[in-house]
């Protein structure tokens, strides 16, 4: 299935569904093969890859939900390919059930999750520092968010929760900052 | 001259208009298409794939039509590096400023017109680079 154009259509945003909205979202496909040597070029688009958030199909073929950001970046990631000497084709695509857009989804999900785990805990580890220690941080945890998020298409329980942490983080540091206020005990 | 880009245009196509119809082509005229096949044959398309004017080694549109027009001034490459990073976030430059723009100019396509989001993000880059070039001769950030 080929969309023409990504303006103009009723779903600006990702175009997704919901589960249970009976109809099937449009991905972004890319398919590509790179000289195994060098190696530089190979990291340089696996990293890509991950900062995408984008979910692997199988070797050398990963999708993303399509929007026209998504889109515009894998389109720029095929060129970049070509011009290390390999191969990179871009689709676009409706999955062939429901069930596996929904794996795929829950896929993306649970990376992210992990992603958003990662940050709770860190957050946590960092409240019993000193509060120098816990502004530096809260100021990396909050970059780790905003790129979780920004990968973030089907966001997971977990997202919350590392709010929260961060949130509680910049609580403290806050208070830290400021000795004349006394917290009070319940 | 016409110069022809993709339609939806974000900060890149933004940036890269701006700067080919201040610095390059004062006479320059915009299309916008859906496809490279659509680009008019007098056209010379930019911030496409496949183009000369496009992303190229790690650099954004902007970044390769400074190099290929050879334009060396420093305020034009302090604003790459803010179209660089609104546009591809990867962190090769630390401007923070960065991510404000990307929304604006966001925004801005989600209400406009490409030709209209031209017209309107033009005074915004002109302002960028007056605040950029007064910070650069004051060594520190301009009031």
């Amino acid at each position: 299935m080929i969309h023409q154009g990504e303006r103009g259509t009723a779903v600006p945003e990702s175009t997704v569904l919901p589960a249970g909205s009976g109809r099937l979202g449009s991905w972004v496909l890319l398919a590509y093969r790179l000289p195994r040597e060098p190696s530089n070029p190979r990291v340089a688009v696996w990293r890509k890859l991950e900062r995408l958030g984008v979910a692997r199909l199988g070797d050398g073929l990963v999708t993303l939900p399509h929007d026209a950001r998504t889109r515009e970046q894998l389109d720029w990631l095929a060129e970049e390919i070509l011009a290390a000497g390999g191969v990179a084709t871009v689709w676009l695509a409706t999955p062939g059930s429901a069930a596996q857009e929904r794996a795929t989804a829950a896929a993306m999900r649970a990376a992210r999750a992990a992603e958003y785990q990662a940050v709770t805990e860190q957050a946590r580890d960092a409240a019993a520092a000193s509060a120098a220690e816990r502004m530096r941080a809260l100021r990396r945890l909050r970059g780790e968010l905003r790129r979780i998020a920004r990968r973030d298409f089907f966001p997971p329980a977990e997202r919350e929760a590392a709010r929260a942490a961060v949130d509680a983080l910049a609580a403290d540091a806050a208070a830290a900052g400021e000795p004349a206020v006394i917290k009070e005990g319940p | 001259m016409r110069w022809a880009t993709r339609a939806g245009v974000h900060i890149d196509r933004a940036g890269c208009a701006w700067l080919l119809h201040r610095f390059i082509d004062p006479a320059a005229s915009f299309v916008f298409v859906e496809d490279p096949g659509e680009v008019p044959a007098d056209a010379t398309a930019f911030d496409m794939r496949g183009v000369e004017l496009g992303h190229h080694g790690g650099d954004c549109s902007f970044e390769t039509i400074l190099r290929r027009y050879q334009l060396e001034d420093p305020v034009l490459w302090k604003l790459a590096e803010l179209v660089h990073e609104a546009d591809l976030d990867d962190e090769r430059f630390d401007a923070p400023e960065a991510r404000g723009l990307d929304v604006v100019l966001r925004g801005l396509s989600m209400i406009l017109e490409d030709a209209r989001v031209l017209e309107v993000s033009g005074p915004l880059f002109d302002g960028l680079y007056e605040y950029y070039r007064r910070g650069l001769l004051l060594g520190r950030e301009p009031a």
